[in-house]
């Protein structure tokens, strides 16, 4: 910026800062970068880096339970004991490769079927009336205004053994004997989709909703069936919100803790549950952060995957 | 190329006993109370260029999308062929449209999307290619064949609707606007085009249109519409000359109106006195009127002359004041202020690449015209 050029003249205080970050060899653009690198540098690389570490410890009793990995020698030494037993313990164990397994297969199958309740909701209203849209959004959205938690329990309370749905049933004589619903896997999927599906519905209504009906009549037009239409218009135009939502509801589950503790049974095992047990039942930190690192890996490689893909789809439909 | 040349070959309206394509009968369309289609009738026949033309909200979009099969109808029947065309599916219509928005597949490239059709007719993949180059080859596509819709310009986009639309070999094209989203130029290019892929083909066209020189240029005749209802039907010769109301007369062209009452109403001829025209308007053929009666004149600017000095006769001239000439090269409309207070158009051909002595602003002209120059309206 030459020095030449007239300035007009700003507020005072942000005339003082805006001076005083050229003076430090910043522009204004540098600067609003500057605050949200800083945010994740301190809020999420550096406890990164802390639970990578932990990860590489051994463990041991006392305060904080883990030994320090840098040690001065008395004759001044370094010595750094980096331990990779933790990472070691996951493999020989079959219990974590069998919870990171369990953890994808549920979280998968609930993507599905989130998914396929979703879609035709989000059909429904990005083709209903445009003054009926923001009212149905709302409705889909509601649920968060209460807890989740309170949510969970609300699920309980149906699902149970003297639970509201099995009352019911066996009021109306439908069956004698009440159900086991409460406890099961099949509780972890009701709870995860219940969840989770807002966060597949808005992405794939935000996609439908752009969708030209004239594609429609276009397609129905040069003799496609309602169903091939669907297939070859509709199903390829809106993958960018399937991607989006199956990312949005995937990634979570797979993490989900609460969900599989309060709905699931015993041998509901995901991997959310053993990183709370070994953190809190075994106080167990390095084996702990072991757990959350490969999480975060296994995590990570669908996030890129999808968002690979999502990438070509828009650079192709653009 | 070989044309017929017996008038009823050509114009099979002119026959009695012609069989239409298409027979739109007493067909209504409501929107909730609201009467988007009136009970319209209307025959088309084979190899037709029809077109519709309107205002918007005039219905005939919405008659369009009914041929389509898009809109069900209220009342009346649509045939297509012979075959009643109320319980079936646009996908099962021997029909296709070419859309006003192209409704081009974005995630299609330019050769799926024409080949869009023909897939779903099941056809063997060889004869699918065949097709898709002949018609990429009629349109001048061949070079963009792999492109996607959003790589391409309006003119390009408008070919691939258009090569889609004939891809399935239709007995009727709709085609909705079908210039509307290209320039001046373009247009003018693409309306012979269209004309030649039609004769060419043979296939039937009804075309939606709401720009009447389109409409002039394009149709074997012209349906115009407004408030859902036909205003008139006709070749475009006969709705510019002979326009059966002041709507169709004011729609299509530019025209001067003068009100008046008849004063004499024998077989061979009527006279009209208008205070409007400032003269007596005399009328060299017998019209279907009553003495007394208060009916309308409308003569088109191009059937007027002006002259300084005041012609023969005791009718048809009037005098008026130059207020306004516009030139636009192949003519000039000149813009008069009659002694009546009435304001008329009057056009004049420039033959001559320079005249010293042409009428100007601000000069006081005769303005006359021929008995039979203009057409008397009753409604």
């Amino acid at each position: 910026m030459s020095t030449g050029v007239v300035q007009p003249r700003p507020g005072r205080i942000w005339g003082f800062i805006a001076n005083a970050l050229r003076r430090m060899g910043l522009s204004g653009r540098t600067a609003i970068i500057l605050a949200p690198t800083l945010w994740l540098v301190i809020f999420f690389l550096i406890p990164l880096i802390v639970v990578f570490k932990i990860a590489l410890s051994a463990f041991a009793m006392g305060r904080p339970p883990y030994l320090p990995m840098f040690e001065w020698g008395a004759d001044e030494s370094l010595t750094i004991t980096l331990h990779f037993s933790n990472f070691l313990f996951l493999v020989r164990d079959s219990l974590y490769a069998n919870a990171y397994i369990n953890s994808v297969r549920i979280a998968a199958i609930s993507t599905i079927i989130a998914l396929v309740i979703a879609y035709p909701m989000a059909w429904f209203i990005a083709r209903s009336e445009e003054k009926h849209r923001n009212l149905l959004l709302m409705l889909v959205i509601l649920p968060f205004w209460t807890s989740f938690l309170l949510r969970v329990y609300a699920w309980m309370g149906f699902l149970g053994r003297n639970g509201i749905i099995n009352n019911t049933l066996m009021g109306l004589g439908i069956i004698d004997e009440p159900l086991v619903m409460l406890q099961t896997e099949g509780a972890v999927f009701v709870g995860i989709v219940y969840t989770y599906l807002p966060f597949m519905v808005l992405p794939l209504y935000t996609a439908l909703v752009k969708l030209d009906q004239s594609l429609i009549e276009a397609s129905a037009d040069l003799g496609a069936r309602p169903f091939v239409t669907f297939l070859t218009v509709i199903l390829p135009l809106s993958l960018p919100g399937i991607i989006a939502g199956s990312m949005l509801v995937f990634i979570p589950a797979i993490g989900e803790f609460v969900i599989p503790s309060l709905l699931g049974g015993a041998d509901t095992l995901m991997i959310g549950r053993v990183l709370w047990d070994e953190f809190f039942a075994n106080r167990d930190w390095p084996v702990a952060s072991a757990v959350a690192i490969v999480m975060l890996i296994i995590l990570i490689i669908p996030i890129m995957l999808l968002s690979i893909a999502q990438n070509a789809v828009v650079e192709k439909n653009q | 190329m070989k044309k017929p040349q017996i008038a009823a070959d050509t114009r099979p309206w002119r026959d009695v006993d012609a069989k239409p394509f298409v027979r739109i009968a007493n067909v209504t369309k409501t929107f909730g109370d609201v009467y988007a289609v009136d009970d319209v009738s209307l025959d088309i026949y084979k190899g037709e260029l029809f077109c519709l033309l309107g205002g918007s909200g005039s219905g005939k979009s919405t008659l369009l999308r009914m041929l389509a099969g898009f809109e069900t109808i209220t009342s009346g029947t649509i045939e297509i062929d012979g075959q009643d065309m109320a319980n079936v599916p646009p996908y099962e219509r021997p029909v296709n449209m070419m859309f006003q928005s192209y409704a081009l597949f974005p995630h299609m490239s330019v050769e799926n999307n024409i080949a869009y059709g023909l897939k779903r007719e099941g056809l063997p993949k060889g004869e699918i290619a065949d097709r898709v180059a002949e018609l990429l080859k009629l349109t001048r596509l061949e070079n963009f064949k792999a492109r996607k819709p959003h790589q391409l310009s309006g003119g390009q986009r408008q070919r691939v609707a258009l090569a889609r639309a004939l891809a399935k070999r239709p007995k009727l094209l709709l085609l909705d606007e079908p210039l509307g989203a290209l320039d001046k130029k373009l247009r003018e290019d693409t309306q012979y085009e269209l004309v030649k892929i039609q004769e060419t083909l043979g296939v039937t066209f009804v075309v939606v249109t709401h720009d009447q020189e389109e409409a002039m240029s394009l149709a074997t005749r012209i349906g115009v519409m407004t408030d859902g209802k036909i205003a008139q039907i006709g070749e475009p010769q006969e709705i510019y000359e002979f326009p059966n109301s002041r709507f169709v007369a004011g729609f299509v062209g530019s025209v001067n109106m003068f009100e008046g009452t008849v004063t004499e109403d024998e077989d061979d001829h009527i006279r009209i006195a208008s205070q409007e025209a400032g003269c007596d308007i005399y009328v060299g053929h017998g019209v279907d009127c009553a003495p007394e009666q208060i009916l309308w004149y409308a003569v088109r600017p191009e059937k007027m002359v002006l002259s300084r000095e005041r012609p023969e006769g005791d009718a048809n001239i009037t005098h008026g004041f130059v207020q306004d000439v516009a030139y636009l090269g192949d003519m000039s409309v000149f813009r008069i202020l009659l002694d009546s207070g009435k304001r008329v158009h009057v056009t004049q051909t420039n033959s001559s690449r320079y005249d010293p002595d042409a009428i100007s602003w601000d000069e006081k002209v005769y303005i006359s015209w021929a008995s039979d120059a203009g057409a008397v309206l009753t409604s």
